[in-house]
């Protein structure tokens, strides 16, 4: 009965149109619907329980400009916003996701992004300038081919390399073997000063979601962690530091690693071996290093700690907060908002086999990611619950491609290299742009500094572009014929909005244009309004 | 406001806005927070920064006659038993304000871990916790908020290898200093004009293809859109961004701008403070000072002296000299001096074997800093190298004890804590820290 019926099943591929072949009796499921269908279900089963009110859905409006800076870091342009609202596609929100997906502004909006979590130091220390470009370009290429995270984690974690450690005050990472990414990937060992210490803390917080360093000098005040334990993880990274002096033949056969998994704990005479915190060890064998040992324990499928985190971070990318907030600080004192859903969800990308699209796909089809970020309830004012979406701050480079965008600014080629936030170019606005907003701060904590302000209202760059000679979008909004204040006015609320104005401030600023502004000129009473809605805090965040 | 706000949208769309009007509605309030503000003077900080690891050897605690010693003498200061490097004579002239730390030992011969530890306290974990910079934790607790200046104000920073150390870390971007000079810091040959036109705020003016009228419609009309975004979305973000408006405009149409404009001194006190970045920096301090700003800092770089350690140095000290001196006399001349502490230090000292290039590498466990003016018992050297100036022999001061004596200078609680980015309590200084009381007046 049962092989008849697999018989029919599979005469019925040949014959039968694919989209009945979906409807087989195990359906295969668009993990990022699955991904998607969970998050639907604990956040709704968690509002109804708490009597949260969600927002509103989104309009079009609302989330095309957030899921443009979400997956590509700008906003979008005037024609992409319209040609988005006027699509009649049913699943035009998802079909958009996968558009921008394939855009090279997504893998270059992602390894910035990564490059700024992972490695923030090579942003603001000049020395390692050029090692975060390199790793930031690796991390371009990984986002363009969509690897999977559990392999990018594994290429860092065992790419081969010696250390020279013979100046103590700078230790350098030499890359070995042919495959010219080592050069690139060493870079991150390097920017961790190739100390033990400091690569096991990373790591942990990184890829585990576990923050170790407060236990690096005293047991951990909240959560469970020992000093001990920080430093057995610091272990597998312990061929950073020099090996002790050849120990006497007498003392008996060498452990299969040698002294590579022992460290001293600092300011300690003890000594201890490499070990998880989960309390396991590897079964330590000569042919493989104590970084191979760590990195099949981080990334096996089993391990549920690397899929919750991967999950938990691209969360915090797409609402603000991670599900465990802050992102790598788990303990008693912090539980997650949802711990079920963050559990499902690490399940789901370990069966999507760690894809990041799928992910992103998901989250992005979910009713919370598509909630409007205008509060209705009191209940939605808690952000842990997602009843909303939270206001996040733009990246300094989201802000500059954003104005690029809605400005129609030109920028050479040349300039747009420039990415590093310390080593202002003169003449660049983009490297004025990357400086003065530089910031470490939590997106969704963002503030606006004095300079900030000042540099928005009167700097050369917001001169220029608001300026009716200079301004590519607005001089084209200023002279186009036939058109009346109102569609001007219009056209500069969807080229830096994305959406188009009220009834209230469409009447409002067509009265102010009409009568020609302050100084009855109309053509720079249009450059007041563009100057006005650039300065807005809802062209400024993302919301 | 509620009102307030509806009139103006009602003039606005009736086409009855008066310029004047507008102007006086967000002038008039914002001069009246500006009133609101004006208590009387409070202490300050003014912390000369020493870029690359100054020489203390050469300058604080000469071992002269020792083959470590280099060819510099020791000169007497105005306080009896105090001695100084020969190339800071008009220093040595307020050897009463001085109390010289000469038992520095530190933990980090490296520039940016160096810069970090000396300017927050603690070494940098990896993106780990974001610690403040003295000056943002100064700013928090002596700074008025509502001030027309900000609270934290850096001169010519060569924030070069640890961006982070200048920073306001986890006390967010309140506290964060607001920059001037940094695009002439690395230039040694700036004209006296550059030097002038870096001092001054980066885009405080406003265009001049803007006239009064229409700058003041268009803050207007931004309010407006502030508010109306704010309303749906209450909470910190768009607060912030009201607030620096708020703040930057205050800025711009105060008197906050002429601070910056040094010209209106006199050219005589300009020379005397030395026609170069950092002299014309510490004039500038002494001007926000003089507006209650509590944290001001000034960088002099160049002391990363590998190589010809002697001839840079004393090159430097001249520099140093003449500044510094002025620096304290115009204080005084003003009343000021007591209520302005001054902290003189570097990310660490320099090897007390010359190398064979003249010249002294880094040195963190035995050098010197400098504590000066208001809340300081001077006329003091306190701890002790030993001969040859490679150890402390007395009373060993690290970091944190440094530091903490420099609250206990200001009248701050070291002991405060700041709720940090991990959710942990952070305190202002950590422990252990063991103040130097002897020298806090």
């Amino acid at each position: 009965m049962l092989a008849s019926l697999r018989l029919a099943a599979a005469l019925a591929v040949v014959t039968i149109p694919a989209t009945v072949f979906a409807a087989d009796a195990t359906p295969k499921v668009d993990p990022a619907d699955a991904i998607a269908a969970i998050i639907d279900k604990h956040l709704s089963a968690d509002w109804a329980a708490r009597g949260v009110k969600p927002a509103a859905q989104t309009d079009d409006a609302e989330f095309v400009r957030r899921v443009y800076l979400d997956l590509i870091g700008r906003v979008p342009k005037a024609p992409e916003t319209r040609d988005f609202i006027d699509d009649t596609n049913p699943r035009k929100r998802a079909a958009l996701v996968e558009k921008l997906l394939t855009l090279p502004g997504h893998a270059g909006h992602f390894a910035a992004v990564t490059r700024a979590a992972w490695l923030p130091q090579t942003t603001t220390n000049f020395q390692l300038a050029n090692a975060g470009f390199q790793f930031e370009n690796w991390l371009r290429m990984r986002y363009r081919d969509n690897t999977p995270a559990d392999e990018v984690v594994r290429r860092i974690l065992t790419v081969p390399f010696t250390v020279n450690a013979q100046n103590a005050m700078n230790r350098f990472v030499q890359p070995m073997g042919n495959d010219p990414d080592n050069n690139t990937l060493v870079g991150f060992y390097q920017a961790n000063e190739a100390r033990a210490e400091n690569l096991g803390s990373s790591v942990s917080r990184l890829f585990v979601g576990v923050r170790l360093e407060c236990a690096q000098c005293h047991d951990h005040p909240f959560a469970r962690y020992t000093r001990e334990q920080f430093w057995e993880f610091a272990a597998f990274f312990a061929e950073m530091s020099p090996l002790p002096a050849n120990r006497p033949s007498f003392v008996g056969p060498l452990e299969p690693q040698a002294d590579k998994n022992r460290i001293t704990i600092t300011n300690t005479e003890k000594r201890v071996v490499a070990r998880f915190f989960d309390g396991s060890s590897p079964e330590w064998s000569a042919d493989r290093s104590p970084r191979q040992e760590l990195a099949a324990w981080l990334t096996n499928p089993a391990n549920p700690y690397f899929a919750q985190n991967a999950v938990n971070r691209m969360w915090a990318h797409f609402f603000g907060f991670g599900i465990q907030d802050p992102v790598d600080e788990p303990g008693d004192n912090n539980p997650p908002s949802h711990p079920q859903l963050l559990e499902d969800l690490g399940k789901a990308f370990v069966d999507a086999k760690f894809d990041n699209r799928a992910l992103m796909r998901g989250i992005t089809r979910s009713q919370a990611y598509q909630l409007s970020s205008k509060m209705t309830h009191p209940s939605q004012s808690d952000p842990k619950r997602f009843a909303k979406m939270s206001l996040k701050g733009l990246t300094p480079a989201q802000l500059f491609d954003s104005m690029v965008a809605a400005t129609g600014h030109r920028e050479p080629g040349f300039m747009r290299q420039n990415q590093f936030n310390f080593n202002q170019q003169p003449n660049n606005p983009r490297s004025a742009f990357l400086n003065r907003f530089a910031s470490n701060e939590k997106a969704t904590e963002a503030n606006t500094t004095i300079l900030q302000a000042l540099m928005l209202m009167n700097g050369q760059f917001i001169t220029d572009v608001t300026s009716i000679e200079k301004g590519e979008v607005l001089g084209a909004i200023v002279d186009v014929p036939g058109w009346d204040t109102k569609q001007r006015i219009t056209a500069l609320f969807v080229t830096t909005f994305a959406r188009n104005p009220s009834p209230e401030e469409l009447e409002k600023f067509t009265s102010y244009v009409d009568r020609g502004g302050a100084t009855n000129d109309k053509k720079k009473a249009l450059a007041d309004v563009f100057w006005v809605l650039l300065n807005s805090p809802e062209f400024l965040f993302n919301h | 406001m509620f009102d307030s706000l509806m009139s103006r949208r009602h003039l606005l769309r009736a086409g009855a806005v008066s310029t004047t009007m507008s102007m006086s509605g967000i002038l008039g309030k914002l001069a009246m927070a500006a009133e609101a503000s004006k208590k009387k003077p409070k202490r300050s900080c003014i912390l000369l920064w020493m870029n690359g690891g100054p020489s203390t050897i050469d300058m604080w605690d000469l071992k002269p006659g020792h083959e470590n010693g280099g060819p510099y003498k020791e000169v007497n200061t105005t306080a009896p038993g105090l001695k100084i490097s020969e190339h800071l004579p008009k220093i040595a002239m307020h050897g009463e304000q001085l109390a010289i730390l000469r038992g520095m030992t530190t933990k980090e011969g490296d520039h940016a871990r160096g810069t970090y530890l000396m300017r927050t306290g603690q070494l940098p974990g990896a993106a780990g916790i974001q610690y403040p910079s003295i000056g943002a934790l100064v700013s928090k607790e002596l700074g008025d908020p509502k001030a027309e200046l900000p609270n934290f104000l850096s001169i010519a920073p060569q924030r070069f290898f640890a961006q982070e150390a200048f920073g306001p870390g986890f006390l967010g971007p309140v506290h964060a200093p607001l920059i001037v000079g940094e695009n002439q810091a690395f230039n040694n040959n700036a004209q006296a004009n550059m030097i002038d036109d870096a001092l001054k705020v980066a885009d405080l003016a406003k265009p001049k293809s803007i006239d009064d009228a229409s700058a003041a419609v268009r803050l207007d009309l931004l309010r407006e859109m502030q508010e109306d975004f704010a309303s749906g979305r209450p909470g910190q973000m768009a607060k912030s961004h009201a607030a620096a408006y708020d703040r930057a405009i205050r800025l711009m149409q105060s008197d906050g701008s002429k601070i910056f404009d040094l010209s209106t001194e006199k050219d005589s006190l300009r020379d005397k403070y030395g026609r170069n970045l950092f002299g014309q920096g510490c004039l500038l301090a002494r001007r926000l000072v003089e507006k209650n700003v509590p944290f001001v800092e000034v960088s002099l770089g160049n002391w990363d002296t590998h190589g010809q350690n002697f001839d840079q140095v004393k090159n430097l000290s001249t520099t140093l000299d003449a500044a510094w001196s002025s620096l304290m006399d115009d204080l005084k001349d003003r009343g000021l001096l007591e209520t302005t502490t001054i902290v003189w230090m570097g990310e660490f000292g320099r090897t007390p074997k010359i190398n064979q290039g003249k010249g002294r590498d880094h040195y963190p466990n035995a050098w010197s800093t400098v504590l000066a003016g208001g809340g300081i018992k001077g006329g003091q050297a306190i701890g002790k190298t030993s001969a040859d100036g490679t150890t402390v022999e007395e009373r060993p001061t690290t970091t944190l004890d440094m530091l903490a004596t420099l609250c206990m200078a200001l009248g701050i609680d070291y002991e405060k804590t700041n709720p940090s980015n991990v959710g942990r309590p952070i305190r202002i200084v950590d422990k252990p820290c063991n103040p130097i009381t002897e020298v806090v007046a």
